[in-house]
Order: structure tokens, then C-alpha cells, then sequence
């Protein structure tokens, strides 16, 4: 069905108008029927009318225009849009909708649900407060012991790779139930804990919903610029303020005033350091489709770098496995760029010998802009590669 | 000589990004969206007084005709120390590319039926949608930033492009299509 517009400009067009009204046998509904010169009438035609509507018109001389081109398009994607809009409040994690975007209250309320439905299993940390005095919290899953070697994943750094985030609520989810089902990551899980913190930069976050979506640093202020946010993956203290930052504060790349200015990055070191027995982590962005080891500071090579590019290949086969999506791999300076003051070039001089990156889909078509619908199966891809990631840091302890 | 590089590596796909940036301009419009499927081999050229020349080859696809593997070759020049200067593209495709005289007659008239002149904003929306009666002026928009990138990259750049954030149709006597686009071009500082 097509929907057309009508304006009359005089009493000849104003009546061939009028005259469709009496064409019962065209079915046609008028959505606003005419009233008068100068004001529009809307007619929705179906299908088998089209042609003979048009042809009336122009047999009168009267212009008219598609308002519709396919009334039934627009109804599903009504649809669409209503059930992704839908924000009633999921009962339970059972209900939590995997495959949209969520706001930050939405999420946070997606960790309580999962920790009150999982409570021998998932507990939900603080580890500090935003520059907006928003909470950063960390899921811990953990089946007991005592301060066990451990992973870590953080998504969201960067607050537009909104499929990140997206990722991390759906990884939380399939924690549980591989635990649930014994299977999984439920053999990882007996020896070793997870932790998972899925808004890492919500003042961001926050900023990519109601004013700028594709907002990437924090949002602190320093003295001595009117611009806002660091570049909370170029303020580590690893290589600071060297060659692959900038030291503008209007940059996307700025590195802050000094390592670790940012609560968001103060805070996981914190943790990182009175933590004390974490090995593996794990730091996701998007977009381009690679997994990265170190450095990013220096053409140096790691001292692991054979092992760290095993891994990676392992990984990268292991996702690829799943929707053939093709994924590179290799260390920062060499595959993209030099960048300093990077996540994981800090925690591999911490020791954190199994450190990594990955940018996850797409490798430019929609790039930040990822339709949610590739939500899931980017999730699920992605899982795979952390599985061999995990797999491998629990079989080489070190 | 030429030196090979690791397609995988990003300067050699900077380069492809700007033989996609002209490629784009010079075949795409809204019934074709040209897309990089992979690169399959990069060299790079130092040229003494000239610049840095890549050879690439590259397979694409065309949205509209996903099952047909299109190849290409390209040669990208950055001259040596310019930053006024436009990289010297140039490219081959190999074989054809699917016809768009249909699908551009058909947004043609459809552009031309429309009672006001058309502005959209937001393409894609926060959620990554596009309106499917909106692709075709999406794809405009790789036509258009294809020339930006194009003309505004360096040795050192990778743009894409991030959101059309406007476009408003002009209203013209003759019976040109045009339109104003303000589009947002992501440069590649990710990570």
C-alpha cells in the first residue's frame, strides 16, 4: 500500500479529489480527507488501486506525491523500533533483551539481576567512581578459594564502541550458564575467577546517549582547557605521553595531564596491583576485526611475543570458526599504529603475561554504528577466542 | 624495488582505504556500495624525489551483488612531503560491475515525486538502522566521502566514513538531483 499527498490549489483539482471519495470500488482510506484549498490530503491506496488513482489524478492535471512508498515497510519497522523501545524493565536475566542496545541503568540493573539470580556465583564489586561521581563496578565470578589466579576483560573503554558493552552483558550471561550447564568456561571456573567490567567508561557512555553518540574519551575537566575527556587507553602509565598520544587536551588521543589522572584507568590499576594474582587480561574495543598483543609504545618486540602470537592464531581460527568473520592479529606498533599510554602495555609490564586487545566487528561499513542485530553473533564469536585465551592461561600458570 | 607488506597490517591497508575513497567516487552512487572484502597483497615503492607509491590488490564487493567477487588492482602515490597534496590514484577493475541503471531510475523518479525536498539526518541512527528508503542516499554518502578521503589522506591517515549526519536535498529549476551532505569521517585512532 502507498500513501499519497495531495494539495489542491484550486476548486477543478480540490473536485477531482472529492471524486475519489465516491470510487468505492478502489478502497481507498483517507487518512486526511480533503478540507479545503491549500491543505494536504492523504490517501492510503492499496495496491491493485495504485495505477488507477494516479492516472485520475493526472488525467485532472493534479500533482501529488509519495508519502509512502510501502505502508506495510513501515509497519514492521514500527514494530521493530516499539519492541527495541519497549522499556519495560525485564523481570530477569531470563527476559533481558541480548540482541538491543541498553542504557546504562538498564545494564547496571542487568548486573543486579544476575548477581541476585546467581548469588553462590556472581558478586558485583566497586572499584571506584567516575569523574561524574558515576559507580565502576567489576562482576567477580568465582565458585570459591581464596584469592585465585584470575582473568579480566573490561569492554566499553571507549564509549562509542557500543557493541562492546553490548558484548560484555551478553559474556556475563554465558558465564552463568556454562556454570549452570557444567560446561564452558566451567572448568576454568574451578581453578581460577573471572572478572568482567562491562561499563568501564560510563560518564561516556552515558554522553554517547543523550548528547554525542560517538563521544570516545572520558569526561574530566583540567585546569587549562576548555575541552573536555582523555583518552582513557592512552593514559596507563606505560610509555606515557610519548610519540602516539597527544598531549592536546582537544584530541581524541589525549593522554591527560598525568598517568592515571582518570579514575576509570586509577581505579583498575588499584585493583590490578592490590589484586596481585591476575593472568590474563583482556581490553575490548571496536571496531576493525583484530586481536592485538603488545607493545604499542615501542618497535621492541615482548619477551613472549612467539607465545603471545600463538595464542592470537589459536584465537583468532577459533572465532573465525563460528560466522567466518576474518580477524588479523599481531602486536599494536606493528598491525595498526604506535600508541602509548596503553591498557595493555601497563599490565604486561605488571607481568600480566597473557595481555590483549581485540577490536571487534566491523572493518568499516557501519563501523561504530554496528547494527544491533550483529550484537550476538559478534558476542558469540568473540567468546570463543576469550575461551582459548582462558583456556591457555589456565593450562600455563605461571 | 618493491617491498612486500603484510595485507593485515595496517599501512598497507591505509593505502587500500584510499584506492576504496577514489573507487568509490569514480563507480559508486546510489544503486552501487563498493566495499573492500579483503586485501589480498600489498607492495610499497620508495621513489627517490617522487614519494612512496603501494600496488595493491584488492577484492571487493558490490552490497547490491553480494555473491559476485569483484577484483582490483590500484596504485597509490603519496608524493614525497606534501600535506597539500592528494595522494595519485589509480585503479582497475577487473571485469564488471552490476548495471545500476535500473535501480538509479528508480531513485530518480522517486526523489523527483516527492512533494518536499528531502532531509534526513543520523544515517546510521545510534542503533546502526538505516531506513531501507534511505540506503540509496547512504550510498551517495560513500560517493561523496569517498572524494573527501580521497583527497585528505596521507601516509598516516585511514579515514571512514562514520554518519551522515545531515543531508538536505536542494531545490533546483533544472532537473539535477543535488544534495548537501555534512558527514562525519572517523579517522582510524581507535584502540
Amino acid at each position: 500500500h502507498q500513501v499519497l499527498r495531495v494539495v489542491p490549489q484550486s476548486d477543478e483539482e480540490l473536485q477531482k479529489v472529492q471524486e475519489l471519495q465516491d470510487l468505492e470500488h478502489l478502497q481507498l482510506d483517507f487518512w486526511l480527507a480533503p478540507r479545503g484549498l491549500g491543505l494536504p490530503v492523504d490517501i492510503r491506496v492499496p495496491f491493485p488501486s495504485v495505477q488507477a488513482v494516479k492516472a485520475h489524478l493526472e488525467a485532472g492535471g493534479v500533482s501529488y506525491s509519495i508519502m509512502i512508498e510501502d505502508v506495510q515497510a513501515l509497519l514492521d519497522e514500527e514494530q521493530a523500533e516499539m519492541l527495541r523501545s519497549s522499556r519495560q524493565l525485564p523481570r530477569d536475566t531470563e527476559t533481558f533483551n541480548y540482541e538491543a542496545y541498553h542504557t546504562i541503568d538498564e545494564i547496571y540493573s542487568f548486573m543486579d539481576m544476575l548477581v541476585a539470580e546467581n548469588p553462590n556465583l556472581v558478586s558485583k564489586l566497586e572499584i571506584g567512581r567516575s569523574t561524574e561521581n558515576r559507580p565502576l563496578y567489576v562482576l567477580k565470578f568465582s565458585t570459591g578459594g581464596t584469592n585465585r589466579p584470575a582473568i579480566w576483560i573490561d569492554t566499553g573503554i571507549h564509549s562509542r564502541e557500543w557493541v562492546t558493552q553490548a558484548s560484555g552483558v551478553w559474556f556475563a550471561k554465558k558465564i552463568v550458564q556454562d556454570h549452570a550447564n557444567n560446561e564452558g568456561v566451567a572448568s576454568i571456573l574451578e581453578t581460577m575467577d573471572i572478572f568482567l567490567e562491562i561499563v568501564t567508561n560510563p560518564d561516556g557512555f552515558a554522553f554517547t546517549q543523550t548528547k554525542n553518540r560517538l563521544w570516545r574519551k572520558t569526561r574530566s575537566k583540567h585546569s587549562g582547557s576548555i575541552c573536555v575527556g582523555v583518552d582513557p587507553n592512552r593514559n596507563w602509565d606505560a610509555g606515557f605521553g610519548e610519540a602516539g598520544a597527544s598531549s592536546n587536551p582537544c584530541t581524541e588521543t589525549y593522554h591527560g595531564p598525568y598517568p592515571n589522572s582518570e579514575p576509570e584507568v586509577k581505579s583498575i590499576v588499584d585493583f590490578v596491583k592490590s589484586h596481585g594474582n591476575i593472568k590474563a587480561f583482556v581490553s575490548i574495543h571496536s571496531y576493525s576485526q583484530l586481536l592485538l598483543y603488545p607493545y604499542g609504545y615501542t618497535t621492541t618486540p615482548v619477551p613472549d611475543q612467539q607465545e603471545l602470537h600463538d595464542v592470537s592464531a589459536k584465537a583468532v581460527e577459533a572465532l573465525s570458526s563460528l560466522y567466518g568473520t576474518k580477524y588479523k592479529y599481531g602486536s599494536i606498533i606493528t598491525t595498526i599504529y604506535r600508541a602509548s599510554g596503553g591498557t595493555i602495555d601497563w599490565t604486561y609490564n605488571q607481568g600480566i603475561k597473557y595481555s590483549f586487545t581485540f577490536e571487534l566487528r566491523d572493518t568499516g561499513r557501519y563501523g561504530f554504528l554496528l547494527p544491533a542485530k550483529q550484537i550476538v553473533p559478534t558476542a558469540q564469536e568473540t567468546w570463543l577466542a576469550l575461551k582459548v585465551i582462558m583456556e591457555h592461561a589456565r593450562d600455563n600458570m605461571y | 624495488r618493491a617491498m612486500e607488506l603484510p595485507p593485515s597490517h595496517f599501512p598497507a591497508a591505509r593505502a587500500a582505504a584510499v584506492a576504496m575513497g577514489y573507487l568509490r567516487y569514480l563507480r559508486g552512487g546510489p544503486g552501487r556500495g563498493l566495499h573492500l572484502r579483503e586485501l589480498r597483497r600489498a607492495r610499497r615503492q620508495d621513489i627517490d624525489d617522487v614519494g612512496h607509491k603501494y600496488y595493491l590488490e584488492l577484492e571487493l564487493e558490490d552490497v547490491l551483488d553480494k555473491d559476485r567477487t569483484v577484483s582490483c588492482t590500484a596504485e597509490v602515490l603519496y608524493p614525497l612531503g606534501s600535506k597539500t597534496s592528494a595522494p595519485d590514484v589509480q585503479v582497475t577493475v577487473q571485469g564488471e560491475l552490476r548495471s545500476t541503471e535500473e535501480a538509479d531510475k528508480e531513485f530518480y523518479n522517486r526523489i523527483r515525486s516527492l512533494e518536499k525536498e528531502l532531509v534526513a539526518e543520523n544515517i546510521p541512527d545510534s542503533h546502526g538502522n538505516v531506513p531501507p528508503e534511505l540506503e540509496p542516499i547512504h550510498r551517495l554518502a560513500w560517493v561523496a566521502s569517498g572524494y573527501l578521503i580521497w583527497q585528505n589522506s596521507t601516509e598516516n591517515t585511514k579515514f571512514h566514513l562514520a554518519q551522515v549526519k545531515h543531508v538536505k536535498q536542494v531545490k533546483r529549476s533544472d532537473e539535477d538531483l543535488q544534495f548537501d551532505y555534512v558527514l562525519l569521517l572517523h579517522e582510524m585512532v581507535s584502540q
